[in-house]
């Protein structure tokens, strides 16, 4: 038999080692790779989901009209600016026109004086005419020979054509001259729609070469969001679907909208779908061209099928699946997906049913032999 | 029992050549079973030279030591197991007591022969009778810590007599106590030896105690010589 | 018989308790190392995994796209997916840098992943919260590490990104936690100056007279449009087909595509290997000064121990206890503490100090076995020192005079 002091003493071995030991053995068993692993489950429910659409795109107008000059020339004025509301018809500006009004006179001088070559020779025409006349008389009188008579016919047929030459001579000098105002009036630069002018590429004094735009304008009321879809992501997109905007400067306000169409065209090198979305109504002011949107386009809420978050999904060996708990045991089910809404549901068409129970997190990547933990929210997450 | 202690011309030289040293030249001793005899001497006389050699932890030089009828040297050791000979045949008890301040009393005495292949209950059981003989049983299962100086020789003594030796071997064993419990641990050895005829060599210059031996050796230079003693009783 | 050395740590149980405690400190410590390092190749490792590639395939002659800079064409996928073995292609983009998120900003590898759906190489394969990715944009998978939570809005360079789901142990090489998002986002992260920067490049190109010529209306534009485009990711990850050997199929691909193709054993050499070896070998040489000064202290302890029962062991000696007795009573006191100082070493490193790294410290159950058995050699070799003392000691001391 022990005395009291020695069990007193190896009680308190015991109290101080005990405790150290099953520490030990839980530090041992419980944390590091032989723990456990905590995972949480979620069940395969039924529920109709509504699948999206997502892309970015830009703020564009359907169309730009970029005004230039059609021969090259310099800019003499230009009385619009960037944001300047316009109408059709209205004068934007106005190219030099360097010596062409000087033209425009000489013409109209040339006009005065084909008017003045041909009033001489309607004059001489005239006198021509009277002559011959007068001689055929003399003639029919025999106080004149016939030779005389034939001279003076010819004269009257040579003066007609002087002056047909010269009714002519005035109707060239005449269309060079409207030919020339024309060129004069074709210097202007005039809006051909109603719109809003955009960019102003040249001041006065400018000179620009044909064809290049010196203004361009847009009609505000065309704008539409040029969308980029990643092609992987475009499943059911067509035309007149609804679709929720969000412009980056209005990043709280959600505007909606609907898809214009899709284009024939796809990005080939992006690999990106796009399409065009126009608003149901412009946001006012109007957003400005260029502006970054987000467009989430929705699609048909499909009828319920078998349902579970994508965090769900692996792929094991090449396979995609879930991990099914079983009896608190882990088995992967490979499983065919069917559509996805952007909040994570997908669908499942073959591999699951309703109510089972899968994995939807853990802490560390499964395998079949891996020891779970079942548990209602996992450590560490808020 | 026992033969008691025969000791013939033992010598004893350290080193060798110029600067040897004879601590011991030739001793003399005999003790018979059942006596206890004392040794004195002062220091350097090779008084604890005797004592190691007696206690086989260091090898003489020259002369025959037997132990209980025994020979256990003869110009070279005659047993072959030193270690055993002192568990077995030579009982020590030194100036301090040295217990194991780790064990507790029982197991500081019983820890002899259970060192020897005694089962530990029955060495307990050993040390407890010998602690009802020197009067410590109640302390038995104390640690030495808790025992006043003259309890702790007691046990001391336990230890040297718990594997009944031929042969106790005390170093100055009254040297920590007064003269009264001096006096009552040489009665006890003397009980012992009795009792157990065992025969004891006290070492001391303790003038308290020097009266009470009936034989006495002195050494001086490495030779003994013996002396009756005054033999005085305890009372 | 009885255990000497059991009652001698029964009887001073506290101060042996407390220097096992002591010990106990020095070995987690050790033990945190060896967890260091061990992390450090895990995250080499999950980096690996968790991509679930079988191949890397990057810029010709480059160690890509962990160990050094990788470009290839983003299109160089298609060429590939076309080779024999091939299963799945998917790009990838890793980029590290500093993730904003409102007042704090965190170091971490921004990760463009390929648009498609869950499994597809280079997306995180599993989640702790929340769900994968599911637009094309701006949505974003972090890992728990990086302190985001579900739902915080991230900025990397100039766009906002939403935390749908949290990650757990993806982290770089470099044990920077990761945060996915599309691959598209990734490579304009990738490519985006600043808008200064933007502009400035603008105007450099708006001066060079060969770029912007008059005759040529719209070069100008089509120059700056062409050079805001990034058409690079950084590797081609890379599925095999079953049934075929990974090597194989690189092979073909370094034949016929001429671009560097990695299996998984190559990058895991790279990684482990080349990235961090330096690292790697700076803590194997804090794991041996540490067990040499945990062997010293051992030592040292023992050593102290036996000196303070010097004379007992002489009288042990005198009253004829075997050598061996002795031996084991000194051998079996060092294994004692090194049992206790494993088990306290055990357990602070576990509980009290792998949580507190910053990176990840990986308490491996074989480096804690193997850590068991060189305490208790580290304990045998340093009592070796306290038994050579003790066997030295003559019986005879016991004897005064």
């Amino acid at each position: 038999m022990k005395s009291l002091h020695l069990q007193g003493r190896t009680l308190m071995l015991l109290v101080v080692l005990l405790p150290l030991l099953a520490l030990f053995i839980y530090v041992a068993l419980r944390s590091g790779p032989l723990a456990p692993v905590p995972v949480t489950v979620t069940t395969v429910e039924n529920r109709s989901i509504a699948p999206a659409l997502f892309g970015i795109g830009t703020v564009e107008a359907q169309y730009t009209f970029k005004i230039g000059p059609t021969f090259a020339g310099r800019v003499k004025r230009l009385d619009v600016h960037v944001g300047d509301l316009v109408q059709a018809g209205q004068v934007l500006g106005e190219m030099d026109p360097v010596d062409l009004d000087e033209r425009i006179r000489a013409q109209e001088a040339a006009l005065k004086r084909a008017k003045a070559l041909l009033s001489e020779a309607q004059s001489r025409q005239v006198y021509a005419q009277i002559q011959a006349r007068r001689y055929e008389q003399l003639l029919a009188a025999r106080s004149t020979s016939e030779e005389i008579v034939a001279t003076k016919k010819h004269e009257l047929q040579v003066t007609e054509a002087g002056l047909n030459a010269a009714r002519e001579e005035l109707a060239r000098s005449q269309a060079d001259r409207e030919a020339l105002v024309a060129q004069r009036s074709n210097l202007k630069l005039v809006a051909p729609v109603d719109g809003l002018i955009t960019v102003r590429d040249a001041d006065p004094g400018t000179t620009v070469v044909a064809g290049q735009a010196v203004v361009e304008l847009i009609d505000p009321k065309s704008l539409w969001i040029n969308v980029r879809f990643d092609q992987i992501h475009t499943r059911g997109l067509a035309a007149n679907l609804p679709a929720n905007i969000v412009l980056r400067s209005q990043a709280v306000e959600l505007r909606t909208g609907r898809v214009l169409r899709v284009d024939p065209l796809a990005d080939a090198v992006t690999e990106e779908t796009l399409a065009k979305v126009e608003f149901d109504h412009l946001p006012e002011p109007l957003p400005p061209v260029g502006e970054l949107a987000e467009v989430t386009v929705t699609l048909p809420t499909l009828p319920a099928a078998p349902v579970i978050i994508n965090a769900a999904i692996q792929r094991i060996d090449g396979k995609l699946g879930v991990w099914q708990v079983m009896n608190g045991d882990l088995h992967f089910t490979p499983v065919l997906l069917g559509a996805a809404d952007l909040d994570g549901h997908v669908q499942i068409r073959e591999g699951l049913k309703v109510g089972d129970q899968v994995v939807a997190y853990s802490t560390k990547a499964l395998k079949a032999r891996t020891r779970i933990n079942v548990v209602e929210h996992l450590q560490g997450v808020k | 029992m026992g033969k008691g202690i025969l000791i013939e011309g033992l010598k004893k030289r350290y080193g060798s050549g110029d600067t040897a040293v004879d601590a011991l030249k030739g001793v003399d001793m005999q003790v018979a079973p059942g006596e206890v005899v004392g040794l004195v001497g002062p220091s350097g006389s090779g008084k604890s030279t005797l004592l190691k050699a007696l206690g086989a932890v260091i090898e003489p030089t020259g002369g025959r030591m037997t132990l209980g009828g025994e020979v256990i040297y003869d110009n070279g050791w005659k047993v072959k197991d030193l270690r055993a000979l002192r568990r077995d045949k030579i009982g020590f008890i030194f100036q301090a007591p040295y217990l194991i301040p780790f064990l507790d009393v029982t197991d500081n005495v019983a820890l002899l022969p259970m060192l020897a292949g005694i089962p530990n209950a029955e060495a307990r059981k050993r040390a407890v009778e010998l602690f009802k003989a020197l009067d410590v049983e109640p302390r038995a299962k104390a640690m030495p810590s808790q025992l006043s100086g003259g309890e702790q020789q007691r046990v001391a003594i336990a230890r040297g007599l718990v594997n009944r030796p031929p042969v106790i071997l005390a170093d100055e064993p009254t040297a920590p106590l007064d003269s009264e419990r001096a006096l009552a641990v040489i009665r006890m050895l003397n009980d012992m030896a009795r009792k157990f005829e065992t025969a004891i060599i006290v070492v001391t210059h303790d003038e308290k105690i020097i009266p009470t031996f009936k034989r006495i050796y002195h050494i001086r230079d490495g030779v003994t010589y013996e002396e009756a003693g005054e033999g005085r009783s305890f009372d | 018989m009885i255990s000497l050395a059991g009652r001698d740590i029964m009887h001073a149980w506290g101060k042996f308790v407390f220097t096992g405690v002591g010990l106990g400190l020095l070995i987690g410590i050790t033990l945190s190392m060896a967890g260091i390092y061990r992390g450090m190749v895990d995250d080499a490792k999950v980096l690996l995994d968790n991509s679930s590639a079988d191949l890397w395939v990057v810029q010709k002659d480059t160690l890509g796209p962990y160990a050094e800079p990788s470009s290839i064409y983003d299109d160089t996928w298609r060429s590939i997916r076309g080779m024999p073995g091939v299963a799945r292609t998917a790009n990838v983009t890793y980029l590290t840098m500093q993730v904003r998120q409102g007042e704090h900003d965190v170091r971490t590898m921004v990760t463009g992943v390929t648009a498609g759906e869950p499994g597809t190489p280079g997306w995180p394969p599993y989640l702790v919260a929340g769900r994968q990715i599911t637009r094309g944009h701006y949505e974003a998978v972090a890992d728990i590490a990086s302190g985001f939570a579900l739902g915080d809005r991230l900025q990397i360079r100039r766009n906002h990104y939403t935390v749908v789901g949290l990650t757990r142990r993806m982290v770089s090489s470099g044990g920077d936690p990761m945060v996915f998002i599309p691959l598209k986002d990734a490579q304009e992260a990738q490519f985006l100056k600043d808008n200064d920067a933007i502009h400035q490049q603008q105007r450099r190109t708006a001066a060079n007279p060969a770029f912007n010529r008059p005759q040529v209306p719209g070069l100008l534009d089509a120059v700056i449009a062409s050079q805001s485009i990034n058409p690079y990711v950084n590797a081609v990850l890379v599925q095999i087909e079953s049934g075929h050997r990974a090597e194989d199929v690189a092979e073909s691909i370094r034949r016929w595509k001429r671009l560097t193709v990695y299996t998984r054993s190559q990058m895991e050499e790279i990684l482990v290997g080349k990235l961090i070896a330096t690292a790697a070998k700076q803590i194997f040489m804090f794991l041996v000064i540490l067990s040499v000064v945990s062997s010293a202290i051992v030592a040292f302890i023992i050593y102290t121990l036996t000196l303070g029962k010097i004379r007992e062991i002489a009288v042990l000696k005198l009253i004829g206890t075997k050598n061996r007795t002795i031996v084991a009573l000194i051998m079996q006191q060092s294994i004692a503490l090194g049992v206790i100082g494993f088990v306290v070493g055990k357990i602070t490193a576990t509980l009290l100090m792998a949580p507190i790294f910053p990176k990840y410290v990986l308490l491996e159950p074989l480096d804690s076995i193997i850590g068991f058995f060189a305490v208790m050699v580290i304990c045998i070799l340093a009592s070796i020192i306290a038994i050579r003392a003790a066997l030295k000691v003559d019986p005879a001391e016991a004897i005064g005079g």
